[in-house]
């Protein structure tokens, strides 16, 4: 949601934005809806002006249309595809996890998720030697039960040394912190910052529903939107960055209730460009 | 509130540029509250800056490596019955959550008991040398009994010092008595569950305070939560609240947490289990689920759920002196053939159907 500032774009200026404000109009989104010929009516401003200074504005912050060829075509250059090290489980996901993609465990309490987890990040830090991220929000990493896993992978100490330091963990507790860490994340990946390791191919996180059920349910709709918020922001992690993302949850029926489908805000995507 | 909508907006990295003039009038607040948000982005920034200065609320990274470093370095608390220490590879540990679940009377809170004595065992002979915190909702801690279990484990500490005659075992033992056992646990009775959650809320202060202490016991979390509670959406977001705030607890003070629960029957298709109260989702509360039952007369052990050890199952029992080993059958003692009846005439053994 971007406001109206003077220097947003050259033929905005600031009486153009107090006169706007004055009709309602503060954002981004408000003046590109809005009809040009009654703004300029109400605010008595030239109707060229409005329609440049839109013209430049759709031009910053819309998203651009590409068509389905040229689509594939960066995909198959940009897409990887992560072997999870277990075969079974690359057949399961048509050979493996795909970047740029989100893949969400469910299970049962004991079922093994965090097992997964821990064979996925042991395998893509091991054998394709990327770097992994593993936001752990439950407790459950084990750091001698990876080293386990890494050691039926290879004999040898330095290998080993060396996967173990490509996997970075983050313990966040609370839903506020693991979207700062998901935020910093992206900051990170964004400025090309190389953040003390290097870019990070994988991010799994243990688990999403640790931080979201305390929130969710009742009559507060709170719950609900930092949910969508933190499912936005691992979509835009695996799109953006090309990760692969890997958050887990709990097999539970909630039930959410009466609520109203969130609205999606259009001018929102403007910042991601 | 205007510093957490400020935060939900956009990163706090690029708001720092704005100032405090332009701020008020875009967002629509005034000049005090435009301040104050500008400061927690400042805070934000800052703390983000000086990001391994320690600051404990800016988010630590560490590798896999050092955790393994730190996890290798730090101990158990052990329960004194090998069996179960070894299927928990090593004892309680520390920075997770355990569960025990078990029917009544299967000795749970005997264990409880037994790992708040545990944890304060000095360094020179195997233990941590920490402080407990015992916070009981169901009323059955005992102290006749903790007393007898302590007696024991400084017997046992004894005859160690004894047997090996090393200079620190001796001065170990100089604090390590009854008196030192009792007065480094610290009890709260918690009646319902408005206590009890006000208690896991201020035990960071506490914790803060007393920086000794390794193993906090909540001996009884379903209790309060099970008779009374009319809202069931409400008690399943109360209980995973409080998971969060005890892992966050455990992990922020390196201490172990132990929570006891009851048992309650699913009733299934054609037939009824025995599985852990307080629903599914608080199953993925703990980290390490261990599941006490019986077995004809004898009390078993059974690992549910690790995230580095294999399930099993182990027989304990619970002796005068606290949680210990089954001990294997005294060989029998009588020669066959001599019975204390002697019998006049030879007796034929029925086969048995």
């Amino acid at each position: 949601m971007v406001i109206l500032h003077a220097g947003l774009c050259p033929g905005l200026t600031a009486e153009m934005i107090q006169l706007l404000k004055a009709n309602g109009i503060q954002t981004v989104v408000d003046f590109i809806s809005s009809d040009l010929e009654e703004v300029a009516q109400k605010c008595s401003l030239s109707y060229k002006a409005l329609v440049a200074v839109r013209r430049v504005l759709l031009a910053q912050f819309s998203a651009f249309p590409i068509n389905g060829a040229d689509l594939y075509e960066e995909l198959k250059s940009s897409m990887a595809i992560l072997s999870t090290g277990s075969k079974s489980l690359d057949k399961l996901l048509d050979s493996g996890l795909y970047t740029g993609e989100v893949l969400e465990l469910m299970g049962a309490p004991g079922s093994g998720k965090t097992q997964v987890c821990l064979s996925i990040a042991a395998s893509v830090s091991h054998s394709l030697k990327q770097n992994v991220l593993f936001i752990d929000s439950t407790g459950g990493f084990t750091a001698s039960r990876l080293l386990q896993l890494v050691q039926s992978r290879t004999e040898e100490e330095e290998e080993q040394v060396e996967a173990l330091q490509r996997i970075q963990v983050a313990h966040v507790f609370d839903i506020y912190k693991m979207l700062a860490a998901l935020q910093e994340l992206r900051h990170c990946m964004s400025q090309q910052v190389v953040c003390s390791v290097g870019p990070v191919k994988l991010l799994v996180v243990d688990s999403v529903s640790a931080v979201v059920c305390p929130l969710l349910g009742g009559r507060q709709s709170e719950g609900l939107a930092l949910m969508m918020q933190l499912a936005r922001e691992l979509k835009t992690l695996a799109r953006e960055f090309g990760l692969a993302t890997v958050p887990t949850g709990i097999q539970v029926e909630l039930d959410i209730g009466g609520y109203e489908a969130l609205e999606e805000r259009p001018g929102a995507s403007g910042e991601e460009l | 509130m205007a510093g957490s909508t400020a935060q939900r907006r956009r990163p706090p990295a690029s708001r720092s540029g704005e100032d405090a003039t332009t701020l008020p009038r875009e967002i629509g607040i005034s000049k005090e509250e435009a301040l104050e948000t500008l400061q927690v982005i400042r805070q934000e920034c800052d703390s983000n800056a000086v990001r391994t200065g320690g600051d404990p609320t800016a988010l630590r990274k560490c590798t896999a490596l050092e955790l393994l470093e730190q996890e290798q370095a730090q101990g158990f608390v052990i329960t004194f019955c090998s069996a179960l220490d070894d299927m928990l590879g090593g004892g309680v540990q520390l920075t997770k959550i355990t569960e025990i679940c078990g029917a009544p009377g299967v000795g749970k809170t005997q264990l409880c008991m037994q790992l708040a004595v545990d944890v304060q065992i000095p360094e020179c002979f195997g233990g941590l040398a920490g402080e407990a915190v015992y916070i009981d909702t169901e009323g059955s801690f005992m102290v006749e009994r903790v007393v007898d279990i302590a007696t024991a484990c400084v017997q046992h500490c004894q005859l160690i010092a004894e047997a090996q005659q090393e200079e620190d075992h001796h001065k170990a033992l100089e604090t390590f008595s009854l008196e030192g056992i009792l007065s480094h646990m610290y009890y709260f009775r918690c009646h319902d569950y408005t206590e009890l959650l006000a208690q896991i809320y201020l035990l960071p202060d506490f914790l803060s305070e007393h920086s000794k202490v390794r193993l906090v016991a909540v001996d009884g979390i379903a209790f309060p939560f099970r008779h009374d509670f009319e809202d069931l959406s409400l008690r399943t977001r109360l209980l995973n609240g409080l998971a969060q705030q005890l892992i966050s607890i455990a992990n922020d003070h390196k201490l172990a947490v132990i929570l006891t629960n009851q048992m309650t029957t699913r009733i299934g298709q054609s037939q009824s289990t025995l599985v852990p109260a307080l629903g599914e989702s608080w199953g993925h509360a703990a980290t390490i689920r261990l599941i006490l039952h019986w077995d004809n007369n004898q009390r078993l052990a059974t690992l549910y759920k690790s995230p580095s050890q294999k399930e099993s199952t182990v027989p304990y029992c619970v002796t005068p002196h606290g949680f210990r080993d089954v001990q294997p059958p005294p060989p029998s003692q009588t020669p066959e053939g001599s019975e204390m009846n002697p019998r006049k005439r030879p007796r034929i053994e029925e086969d048995k159907q």
